[in-house]
C-alpha cells in the first residue's frame, strides 16, 4: 500500500533511537537524517522536508531537556505530530445530505484518474442510499464520454454527456439541470485533465464551476506524482478552490509523498484513496489513523472505513 | 575582500571536505528538479570521486567546478550510444521484405500511451507511411473508442499529407497478445508499412499483468518497444523503468522512452534523468502537449539547460 515502505523506514528510524541506551545529539541527528531521506524518497516536497527537519529539531531540544523528561516519548510524539500535520489540514470536508442535490465536480492533471474515480464515488454514495448520477464535461479527450458511459453502465449509474456538443460549459450545465429536476442527491461532474501552464484550460475550468456551482470540488492526484505536485495543486487551489483531495493508484509502488505534499500546500484534506482500476477500489481516508498505522503505533481511529 | 578570495581556490587539490557543501547543494538542486533520490545520489557520488584529488584551475570556485562536473555527468547520462533514425529504419525494413515494422507502446496507467501513439502515427503519416493502429488495450473502458476517434481524426488530417491509417480492433475482454499477432498478420497481408500497438496501462508491481508482457512480445515480435513515462512522476520513475525493462524476458529489453507531459512540469524534468539512469535506455521522444504535433525528439542541451537552471 501507499506509504508502506516509508512507514517501515520511519518506524525503524524512530525505534532505533528510542531503543538505544543513550539518546544523544549524534543519534538524534542520525534519526532525523534517516527520516528526511525516507521522506525525500517518498516524493515529499523538498522544502517541506527541510521544514519538518527544523520543526522536529526545534520541538526536541535535547540540550535543554531536563532529566525528568522522557526523551524517547517526546521524540516519538513529535515525529508523529509533524507527520500528521503533513496530511491533516484540520479542515473538514463537505458532507453530502440526502433529499437535496449535492453537486461534486472533479478536477485534476491529465491522466490522474478522474473519470475512473468519479464512477467509483457515485457507486460509493449509491450504495449508501444516495440517488447518484454522472455528468461528462470532458468534451476534449478522445473517447472520454465512451469511457464514462461504459463505467457508468457497469455500475448502473445514470449518466449525461454528448458526442456532438464541444462546449464543456454547456454540457455540464445541461446535465446538472436535468438531474436536478429529476431530484438526484449526488451529481458528479467529470472534467478534462488540465495543468497550470495552460491558461485557457484553467479559465474553462472556472467557467464550468460557475455553470454548475458545485457544493464540493475535488482534486484528483496520482500517488506517483513527484516534485511538481506542490506547484500544480496550488495553482488548482487558486483557480478552482477545491475542498478535498482524492489520491489514486495507491495500489502502485509509489509512496504517495508528492500527493501528500499537495495536502500541506493547499490545506485541503484527503477524503478517499483509489486502490485499483475496478469500480469497488475506493477507500475512505482518515489522516490520524493513517499516520499511526504508518508508524506502527497501532490503529488508533480505524484506518479504513469501507 | 577576504570573502572574495576564500571563494576561489585556484590551483587547490580537492578533498572530500572541500566539496561536501557544494555537492550537498547540487544534490538538493537535482532533487528539486524531480530527479529521483537514487539517481541524484549516484550522480553526486560519481562527481565526488572523479574530482577527488584533482587540481582546480586558478580562480575557479569549488562551486563552479562541482557544478560543471554535474552538468557533464547529466549530459553523459542523456547522450545515447547510438542514435535512432526511426524513419530510415522503417524504410530499410520495408525495402527488405513484406513484414511491417512493428512498434508497441507500454507503460503504467494514464501516462499518455494512447495519445503519444497517436502523435507518432501523425509523424509517420506526414512521412507518407501506411499505418495500422492495433487496439490492444482490451481492458480500460473507452480505450477502443479513444483510438477510433484518433484514427478518424488522423485519417482526415492525412488525406492532405498522403499517408494512410486504419484501426484494427476486436473490442474488449480478449487476449491482447493474440490480437496483436492477428493485427501484424493482417498488416502484412494488406501491405501496411507500420503497426502501432497500444497496450493497457499496468502497474509495474502487478506480477500478473507484467508477466503477460513476455507473451505479448513473443507473439507481436515488435521491432521497437517504447515505454511511456510521464514527467510528472517522482521517485517511482526508477522502478517503473527497471520493471518494464525486465518484463520482456531475458532476450528482450525496452528500446526507448517517451517522456510525456513535459509541458506540465516547467523546469522539473528530472524524470528524464531518472529513467535513463535506471536502465541505460535512451529517450526517443518527448510529449509536450495533447495535440498531434506535440511530439519532440530530445534536445540534450535544452534538457541540461533546464536541469541546471
Ligand atoms: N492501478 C490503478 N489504476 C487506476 C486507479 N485509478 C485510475 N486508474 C487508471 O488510470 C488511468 C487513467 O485514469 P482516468 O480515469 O482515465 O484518468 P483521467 O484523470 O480521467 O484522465 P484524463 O481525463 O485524460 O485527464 C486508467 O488506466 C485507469 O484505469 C487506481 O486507483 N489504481
Ligand atoms: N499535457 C499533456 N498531456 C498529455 C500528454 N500526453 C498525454 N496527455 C494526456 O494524458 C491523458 C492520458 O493520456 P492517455 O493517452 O489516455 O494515457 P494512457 O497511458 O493511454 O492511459 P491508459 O490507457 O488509461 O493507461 C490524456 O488526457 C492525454 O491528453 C502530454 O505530452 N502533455
Ligand atoms: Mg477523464
Ligand atoms: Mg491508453
Amino acid at each position: 500500500m501507499v506509504l508502506a515502505d516509508l512507514g517501515k523506514r520511519l518506524t525503524t528510524a524512530v525505534s532505533n533511537l528510542t531503543h538505544s541506551n543513550v539518546v544523544d545529539e549524534k543519534a538524534f541527528d542520525a534519526m532525523i537524517k534517516e527520516i528526511c531521506s525516507a521522506l525525500v524518497e517518498a516524493d515529499v516536497n523538498i522544502k517541506l522536508v527541510a521544514n519538518l527537519r527544523k520543526s522536529i529539531k526545534h520541538a526536541v531540544n535535547l540540550k535543554e531537556l531536563g532529566p525528568g523528561v522522557n526523551k524517547k516519548r517526546l521524540i516519538q510524539k513529535t515525529v508523529f505530530d509533524e507527520l500528521v500535520k503533513l496530511v491533516d489540514p484540520h479542515n473538514e470536508p463537505f458532507k453530502p445530505k440526502k433529499g437535496r442535490p449535492n453537486i461534486i465536480m472533479f478536477v485534476g492533471l491529465q491522466g490522474s484518474g478522474k473519470t475512473t474515480t468519479c464512477t467509483k464515488l457515485a457507486r460509493y454514495y449509491q450504495a449508501r442510499g444516495f440517488k447518484s448520477c454522472l455528468v461528462c464535461a470532458d468534451t476534449f479527450r478522445a473517447g472520454a464520454f465512451d469511457q464514462l458511459k461504459q463505467n457508468a453502465t457497469k455500475a448502473k449509474i445514470p449518466y449525461y454527456g454528448s458526442y456532438t456538443e464541444t462546449d464543456p460549459v454547456k454540457v455540464s450545465r445541461d446535465g446538472v439541470e436535468k438531474f436536478k429536476k429529476e431530484r438526484f442527491d449526488i451529481i458528479i461532474v467529470d472534467t478534462s485533465g488540465r495543468h497550470q501552464q495552460e491558461r485557457e484550460l484553467f479559465a474553462e475550468m472556472v467557467q464550468i464551476q460557475q455553470a454548475v456551482k458545485p457544493d464540493q470540488t475535488i482534486m484528483v492526484l496520482d500517488a506517483s506524482i513527484g516534485q511538481a505536485a506542490e506547484a500544480q495543486s496550488k495553482a488548482f487551489k487558486e483557480s478552482a478552490d477545491f475542498g478535498a483531495i482524492i489520491i489514486t493508484k495507491t495500489d502502485g509502488h509509489a509512496a504517495g509523498g508528492g500527493a501528500i505534499s499537495a495536502v500541506a500546500a493547499t490545506r485541503t484534506p484527503i477524503v478517499f484513496i483509489g486502490t485499483g482500476e475496478h469500480m469497488f477500489d475506493l477507500e475512505r481516508f482518515a489522516p490520524q489513523a493513517f499516520i499511526s498505522k504508518l508508524l506502527g503505533l497501532g490503529d488508533l481511529g480505524g484506518l479504513v472505513e469501507h | 575582500a577576504l570573502g572574495f578570495f576564500r571563494k576561489f581556490v585556484g590551483g587547490k587539490t580537492l578533498t572530500k571536505e572541500d566539496m561536501d557543501k557544494a555537492l550537498a547543494g547540487m544534490k538538493d538542486h537535482l532533487l528539486k528538479k524531480n530527479v529521483a533520490q537514487e539517481a541524484a545520489n549516484d550522480i553526486v557520488k560519481n562527481v565526488e570521486s572523479s574530482l577527488l584529488g584533482q587540481k582546480t584551475g586558478s580562480f575557479q570556485s569549488i562551486d563552479a567546478v562541482v557544478r560543471s562536473a554535474v552538468e557533464a555527468a547529466i549530459k553523459r547520462i542523456l547522450t545515447p550510444t547510438n542514435s535512432l533514425d526511426l524513419l530510415r529504419e522503417i524504410q530499410q525494413k520495408r525495402s527488405r521484405g513484406s513484414r511491417p515494422y512493428v512498434i508497441s507502446i507500454v507503460g503504467v496507467n494514464g501516462v499518455g500511451k494512447s495519445t503519444n501513439l497517436s502523435k507518432i502515427c501523425f509523424f509517420l503519416l506526414q512521412n507518407k507511411f501506411k499505418v495500422l493502429i492495433a487496439a490492444c488495450d482490451t481492458f480500460r473502458s473507452g480505450a477502443v473508442e479513444q483510438l477510433r476517434v484518433h484514427a478518424r481524426n488522423l485519417k482526415e488530417l492525412s488525406e492532405r499529407e498522403g499517408g494512410v491509417v486504419e484501426l484494427y480492433e476486436k473490442g474488449y475482454g480478449k487476449d491482447a497478445a493474440n490480437i496483436a499477432k492477428d493485427a501484424v498478420d493482417y498488416a502484412e497481408k494488406e501491405h501496411f508499412d507500420v503497426v502501432l500497438i497500444d497496450t493497457a496501462g499496468r502497474r509495474h508491481n502487478d506480477q500478473r499483468l507484467m508477466s503477460s508482457l513476455e507473451k505479448f512480445a513473443k507473439l507481436a515480435a515488435p521491432d521497437k518497444i517504447f515505454m511511456v513515462g510521464e514527467a510528472l512522476v517522482g521517485t517511482d520513475s526508477v522502478m517503473q523503468a527497471r520493471n518494464f525493462n525486465a518484463a520482456f524476458g531475458s532476450q528482450r529489453s525496452l528500446d526507448g522512452f517517451i517522456i510525456s507531459k513535459c509541458d506540465t512540469v516547467g523546469d522539473m524534468i528530472g524524470t528524464l534523468i531518472s529513467m535513463v539512469f535506471a536502465t541505460g535506455i535512451p529517450v526517443v521522444f518527448l510529449g509536450v502537449g495533447q495535440n498531434y504535433q506535440d511530439l519532440r525528439t530530445l534536445n540534450i542541451s535544452w534538457a541540461v539547460g533546464l536541469l541546471m537552471s
